[in-house]
């Protein structure tokens, strides 16, 4: 399962990598190049408000930019170590902890360029003191370092502790993020378990909303990629995810929770939450990886509830849907003989998506599907004409999987076993029953939810009268411009790893 | 390696053999953390094990539960089980999972013995609990957490452990001991919400601190004032006479004045001068007893506020000449702005100048006018009567100015009633009858609200009586004036008789007036006894008249007056939103100004919302509760939130937005508050203004007059700063001015909320020795704000640039000073007063300097671009300080930087800690010559010499009669 889901962060990332550096060169000209030293001291003075406000927005800000800033870095960390050095100061402690990961060439640059210019006053914020821990975590990371990485990771781990600050939540979560990757590329994910779990009982004493979001979706992936489903399941009966976290997060929840549910065999839950993770999941070309993985998910289970994807599900996605594409018509054709051919085809593409098992389970529907066609356009059919028509292999068996077709309601029909036949039952109209308006009525609450959320969502500029007056109201309304956009905008961070 | 799956053991747990069991449950307590998500689902068999009394480790299962349920955020459950596994729950533990469980068990202790305590029957915790919480404080106390240790005694009302730790300090160490009391007695004071084990509190305390071998007397008289017990304070009198601690003594009761209610003095002085051990021909014992009447206290106010005066009466004038005198409106505005400005300085020169404009007065606002005599001579206890003689009923005149006169008197002699309250209640006995014809009405209505006013709180059941007579007499306007009365008179007694006559009555009379007296003296008369309070609440609230509603929110709001009660606020603001009536609405939103008294800065906040409520009453509440919570404290926030309603389209909310700005910002100048000119324009604007609206015009005449009230002497205090407790007076002065809405001659009430902005330093024989203070400050923080020039009021666009001039000129004439002073001390103060700030340490100097230091920067940046901003200006502490005289006006954001001087010959019997008021001072060299200030009532004997007025003979009369 690694492997394919490093497949799914590459694949999204690089071509954002691809096309984000296009709109930066674009934007250079009019804004006379933003270096990376600028940039984190902007940031930084965007750590000093969220610290002093308590405004958790400004570090969504700072994390909007953090991929660009990322890349930036990853060419050239001559600017963070002397960000660095600025920060903690030449001889400071963390300065040598964090430093000794850098490259000796940038960090002698910035040790000349920064001389004794070092003031100690920012050390005291734990947010820029975990942001630059961020940073060097991301540097090594894009490096490949990971010994390095490694290291770092005990480090952070022990830093987190420390903490119990409200503003830190952002980052913390990140922060915990990259800890729980740095891990799984090191094959280490058991030994982490209990440090993810502690420190969700922390996150959720705190009330810190965004660090246990993160740190649910990480233990659920410990667990899949351990493939430690009956635990996963185990965890998520009995957590309750936060409401109010991010959508990226929530996205990645449901995922994992669909997956997990399509395992334990409640597809029904299973195809909600794909569906959640499909539509919570950013509009963005960044998160195309993620989206691409969760579609997937949704038709396999969609098949093995019984239903038919439409076919504008494949036209529209990009990536490659093929495989999926041909066993979905297997199963519409219920064709025993092309499943098998299509199973054995792309084996290679569904072990890599991590499906195989659920898409072997498409054997019996393949099967149902098939007795379905049959009891639809057959009122009376013998037992061995199906067997006939499905390549099954005895009669016997044919009257076991009808009965059991019957009794999933997957067929409306009856079976005489004395003669060995299958007797459709009469359509019902649909009309005539309560499902449409129970139907429409799933779809009014909908709405109805939807748009309370968005009302509730909403935020008003603050008191007109009061603003009119001050001088700084052109600055603090560019900022406010800036953190909404921020929001708009959301955590896509997420998905471009 | 962590363990994957905790599936083997859970099998176990099925098992017959006992000892595989605890195997089990011994590997699952270690992984319970990790594997809980899984464990859970075995809950039932684990917890069968743990009730199964015959497994012998079913302690342990029960920790594993325990375990899975803090997990799950069950931490009711997991404390249950936490407990009931004994001492397989290890409280000393270093986890987060016992702190957690261990702050739900505390907790959930403190719930169930505040519920024990509460009830009296119900059952007392459980026994487990108590263990760990016991150790929980004994831990706290090895810790050296001792604050922690009381703090949560007290709030699981354990006494004895309070009583134990305190006890056990006091023995280690007398000074973090008597800290320690402090710190109790604050908590009691502002956390504890059960009144009664607070008394129980304070009555330990009191004990603890009397059993002292050296105890600090100021703090037992913070208590005796809390503890409102005349006989432990008459206790208290006599060992400090017998000690020979006088000055203590002095101190004490001079306090006390301050501070306690009347009942309690009369009484102390009553069962000091009954006792027989307690010799009242002793000078000292008869001085104490001088002070106790609280003669000497109001000498001493009046004096400074006559000897300090400064009032600009040109503002009265350009006033008096822009409003009609022949409409009462406006002449009664005129009158109140005057009476205000001139409250307690004895300086009646305005109404004497102006007699034909006086004249113009009738009917009522003649009864203001006389009544404003009370208020300038509020205090004048010595000539209060012969000051009033041509008016009162015994003279021929009109009857309204016979009753503003027995008002008047009542003003005078507000909460020191002892010498005028029989001549009152004679009044009242003679006439209650004869209420009815108008003439005799108008009287007995002066002669009721000077009965209350003179006898506030002095709980006198025979005056009571007599006002009950004119109330029964069933007439709108004594009657009114009755109810309140004994509202008054029983101030904060919560006494049920009285409470119930009032309701009963209130409802089957047919006259709104006295309801509304009844309603708001039913709203006295519960004054501060928060849950005691809560039956007659909840019975008026649910009265379909309005107006027994209108007196339910204000009795609320004065029963839990600066608690800020969160029950107590949600009612109100319940009330503010959805009452159908608007008189109610607006008192509900005025109450919680009352609430917020202590945690004003959170008002502005509360309140915000509400001022732009379209209900025009609701807004004017807003503005009031926002002038009642920030009096006196000029909140920045407040006044951003009152600016608008200053601009609202309706009269009223205009009125009460400039009336709470006044009171804000009362005494503030340009210097430290340079929005305070922008105000003190607008108040003339509106007056000016032919188009603004008579209500208008009102509020800003009395804005006039409140934000220079009392000569610009006076500020609005509702807290005690020695004693902590809250200034009754000055609470039921706003209540009462609140009224004014309905009724304008009760404005005056708002007198009472003013008080004198002094430090007056007394020595042993109560007289007022010349010496100097050190203030480490600029002197233009605290200058008077410049007088008006009258030349210049014609051009009124140049009014700004006349005061701006004056502005500049008393600065540059202050830095002459300043300079001036720096250089002659240069060369001798620098080397003293250098040290000498270091020795002052004691509260001031270190504290202030870095925090001042800090703003400082601050500071510059706000100076240089706009000057109209909301923020204050920081007062900056300097090294070097200038010298004030004992006797002279200091700000109340200026006695922070008071000090006095270590080599100076007088030094306070008390700490000096930045309060104002009355100082009693230990003179180091008592031999020699002192230069006295003499007080009014001095200056008074000397010119005309009374008769005897009262019957002290001996020594220390001489010194009195100087």
């Amino acid at each position: 399962m690694s492997s394919a889901k490093d497949v799914e962060m590459l694949d999204a990332s690089a071509p954002a990598e691809a096309n984000t550096t296009a709109p930066d060169q674009e934007s250079s000209p009019e804004q006379p190049q933003i270096t990376v030293a600028l940039e984190l001291e902007l940031n930084f003075a965007s750590l000093h408000k969220a610290a002093a406000n308590f405004d958790n927005r400004y570090i969504t800000k700072v994390f909007r930019d953090l991929g660009s800033l990322r890349r930036k870095i990853v060419t050239d960390p001559t600017p963070l170590a002397s960000a660095i050095v600025k920060t903690y100061g030449l001889e400071g402690a963390v300065s040598l902890r964090l430093l000794q990961f850098l490259p000796t060439e940038s960090v002698d640059a910035a040790k000349a360029s920064n001389g004794q210019s070092a003031d100690n006053t920012d050390a005291s914020l734990p947010e820029i003191n975990a942001y630059l821990h961020l940073l060097v975590q991301l540097y090594l990371l894009d490096t490949n370092a990971l010994s390095q990485l490694r290291d770092l990771s005990t480090m952070i781990v022990a830093l987190l502790k420390s903490y119990n600050r409200r503003s830190l939540d952002f980052i913390l979560a990140k922060l915990w993020f990259y800890v729980a990757r740095s891990a799984e590329l090191h094959e280490e994910l058991i030994a982490l378990r209990p440090e993810l779990l502690s420190a969700l009982r922390t996150a959720t004493l705190r009330h810190d909303d965004q660090t246990t979001a993160s740190l649910i979706t990480l233990i659920l992936r410990n667990y899949l990629k351990s493939h430690d489903i009956s635990q996963a399941a185990n965890l998520c009966e009995k957590i309750v995810f936060p409401a109010n976290a991010g959508a990226a997060l929530s996205a990645r929840y449901f995922y994992y929770m669909s997956f997990i549910n399509a395992v334990q065999l409640d597809y029904s839950t299973a195809h909600e939450c794909a569906i959640a993770a499909v539509r919570k999941a950013p509009q963005t070309k960044w998160a195309h990886g993620f989206v691409q993985e969760a579609t997937k998910l949704k038709i396999i289970i969609e098949l093995l509830m019984g239903d038919i994807p439409e076919l504008k599900v494949f036209k529209a996605a990009n990536g490659n849907f093929e495989p999926y594409f041909q066993v979905c018509k297997a199963v519409r054709l219920g064709d025993i003989k092309l499943f098998e051919e299509v199973l054995k085809k792309y084996e290679e593409t569904f072990v890599k998506d991590n499906l195989f098992t659920l898409v072997s389970r498409l054997r019996q529907n393949v099967i149902r599907t098939g007795i379905r066609t049959i009891s639809l356009s057959y009122s009376k059919i013998s037992l061995k004409d199906i067997c006939i028509k499905l390549h099954l292999e005895s009669e016997e068996a044919t009257e076991y999987i009808v009965s059991k077709a019957i009794r999933d309601g997957v067929i409306e029909a009856t079976v005489n076993h004395e003669q060995g036949y299958m007797k459709s039952k009469e359509l019902l109209d649909v009309y005539s029953t309560k499902l449409p308006q129970e139907d429409f009525d799933l779809r009014i609450r909908f709405c109805l939810s939807l748009h309370t959320d968005s009302v509730k969502a909403m935020r008003y500029p603050s008191d007109d009268s009061k603003n009119a007056n001050s001088d700084a109201n052109t600055e603090s309304f560019d900022d406010k411009m800036g953190l909404l956009q921020a929001l708009e905008d959301g955590d896509l961070e997420d998905f471009m790893d | 390696m962590a363990l994957v799956t905790a599936a083997p053991y859970l099998a176990l747990l099925s098992e017959h053999d006992p000892s595989l069991k605890s195997h089990a449950l011994t590997s699952l307590n270690g992984v319970a953390h990790q594997l809980w998500a899984e464990i859970a689902n075995n809950l039932v068999d684990l917890e069968e094990l743990s009730e199964d009394d015959a497994f012998a480790n079913h302690n342990l299962a029960a920790l594993v539960i325990s375990k899975v349920y803090y997990n799950l955020g069950d931490f009711e459950s997991a404390v249950k089980y936490a407990l009931r596994s004994g001492p397989e729950f290890d409280v000393e533990e270093k986890s987060q999972y016992v702190e957690t469980i261990v702050s739900h068990c505390i907790d959930l202790y403190i719930v169930e013995s505040s519920k024990a305590y509460i009830l009296q029957n119900a059952a007392e915790p459980d026994k487990r609990l108590l263990a760990v919480f016991e150790h929980m404080v004994h831990k706290c106390l090895k810790a050296g957490d001792v604050k922690l240790a009381l703090g949560i005694a007290l709030e699981s009302y354990r006494l004895d452990i309070v009583g134990s730790i305190l006890s056990s300090e006091l023995a280690k160490d007398e000074e973090v001991g008597s800290l320690l009391i402090t710190y109790v007695l604050l908590s009691a004071k502002q956390v504890l919400p059960n009144a009664s084990f607070r008394t129980e509190v304070l009555q330990a305390l009191f004990a603890q601190l009397e059993a002292q071998e050296n105890p600090d007397f100021f703090t037992i008289f913070r208590i005796l004032v809390q503890l409102n017990d005349a006989q432990l304070a008459a206790r208290v009198f006599r060992t400090l006479v017998h000690e020979g601690k006088s000055l203590v003594a002095y101190q004490g009761a001079f306090d006390l004045v301050n501070s306690a209610s009347q009942e309690l003095l009369v009484n102390v002085t009553e069962t000091l001068s009954k006792d027989e051990k307690f010799d009242s021909t002793d000078p000292v014992a008869k001085r104490l007893l001088h002070i106790l009447s609280g003669v000497p206290t109001c000498d001493l106010n009046i004096t400074f506020l006559h000897n300090n005066k400064s009032i600009d009466v040109s503002i009265l004038n350009t006033s008096k000449s822009l409003l009609d005198g022949r409409n009462s409106i406006f002449h009664s505005a005129i009158t109140f702005s005057n009476a205000y400005m001139h409250m307690g300085t004895t300086d009646d020169s305005f109404f004497r100048k102006n007699l034909e404009w006086l004249n113009k007065a009738c009917n009522w606002s003649k009864f203001s006018a006389t009544a404003a005599l009370g208020v300038i001579h509020k205090g004048n206890l010595s000539q209060g009567l012969s000051i009033l003689k041509p008016y009162l009923p015994e003279t021929t005149g009109s009857p309204y100015t016979k009753g503003g006169s027995l008002f008047a008197l009542g003003l005078i002699f507000a909460g020191h009633g002892r010498s005028t309250l029989d001549y009152l209640k004679k009044f009242v006995l003679e006439h209650g009858n004869a209420a009815g014809s108008m003439d005799s009405d108008v009287m007995l209505h002066g002669a009721c609200l000077g009965c209350g006013v003179a006898g506030m709180g002095c709980n006198s059941e025979s005056l009571y009586e007599a006002l009950k007579v004119v109330l029964y007499s069933d007439s709108a306007v004594s009657g009114q004036a009755a109810g309140l009365a004994m509202g008054l008179v029983m101030l904060g007694s919560g006494n049920a008789e009285a409470i119930n006559d009032m309701f009963t009555y209130a409802q089957e009379t047919q006259h709104e007036h006295i309801i509304r007296g009844l309603a708001v003296g039913i709203a006295l008369l519960n004054f501060g006894r928060e849950d005691e309070a809560m039956g007659i609440i909840d019975k008026l609230l649910d009265q379909e008249h309005p107006i027994l509603r209108y007196g339910g929110v204000f009795t609320l709001s004065l029963a839990y007056a600066g608690t800020g009660n969160n029950e107590a606020i949600k009612k109100l603001l319940h009330f503010a939103v959805s009452d159908p009536s608007d008189d109610v609405r607006r008192a509900s939103v005025l109450g919680l100004g009352f609430l917020l008294i202590r945690d004003h800065t959170a008002a502005p906040q509360i309140v915000e919302l509400l001022s732009q409520s379209h209900n025009p009453h609701v807004r004017y509440g807003t503005a009031m509760a926002l002038g009642i919570a920030c009096g006196g404290r000029a909140l920045p926030a407040a006044l951003e939130v009152l600016e608008p309603l200053t601009k609202d389209s309706v009269d009223f909310v205009r009125q009460g937005a400039l009336q709470a700005s006044a009171m804000i910002l009362i005494q503030q100048n340009e210097t430290v508050y340079p929005k305070v000119k922008d105000f003190h324009k607008l108040y003339l604007d509106t007056i000016k203004n032919k188009h603004e609206d008579a209500l208008a015009k009102f509020g800003a005449t009395l804005a006039q007059g409140i934000i220079d009230a009392g000569g610009r002497n006076v500020t609005i205090n509702l807290e005690n700063p020695t004693t902590n407790t809250l200034n009754v007076k000055a609470v039921v002065g706003l209540a009462i001015f609140a009224q004014s809405w309905f009724w304008y001659p009760f404005a005056h009430f708002l007198s009472l909320s003013f008080t004198p902005t002094a430090i007056i330093g007394v020595n042993s024989d109560l007289k007022v020795p010349k010496f100097d203070l050190n203030v480490q400050s600029k002197p233009e923080y605290f200058q008077y704000p410049p007088k008006v020039e009258e030349a210049k009021e014609k051009q009124p666009d140049k009014i700004t640039k006349a005061v701006l001039s004056t502005t500049i000129r008393a600065k540059a004439r202050a830095k002459k000073q300043q300079a001036k002073k720096s250089k002659d001390e240069k060369e001798d103060a620098m080397e003293v007063d250098a040290p000498k700030a270091d020795e002052n340490k004691s509260k001031t100097s270190t504290g202030k300097d870095e925090a001042s230091s800090k703003p400082e920067e601050k500071d510059e940046k706000s100076n240089a671009p706009k000057v109209t901003s909301f923020e204050p200006n920081t007062i900056r502490y300097l090294k070097v300080p200038y010298k004030i005289s004992n006797f002279s006006r200091v700000l109340p954001n200026q006695a922070n930087f008071v000090s006095f001087s270590k080599d100076e010959r007088f030094v306070p019997i008390r700490k000096f800690r930045g309060a104002g008021g009355i100082i009693v001072l230990a003179d180091t060299k008592p031999g020699e010559p002192v230069e006295i200030i003499k007080t009014v009532r001095q200056m008074n004997i000397t010119e005309a010499p009374l008769p005897e007025p009262f019957t002290l003979s001996g020594e220390d009369l001489v010194d009195d009669i100087e």
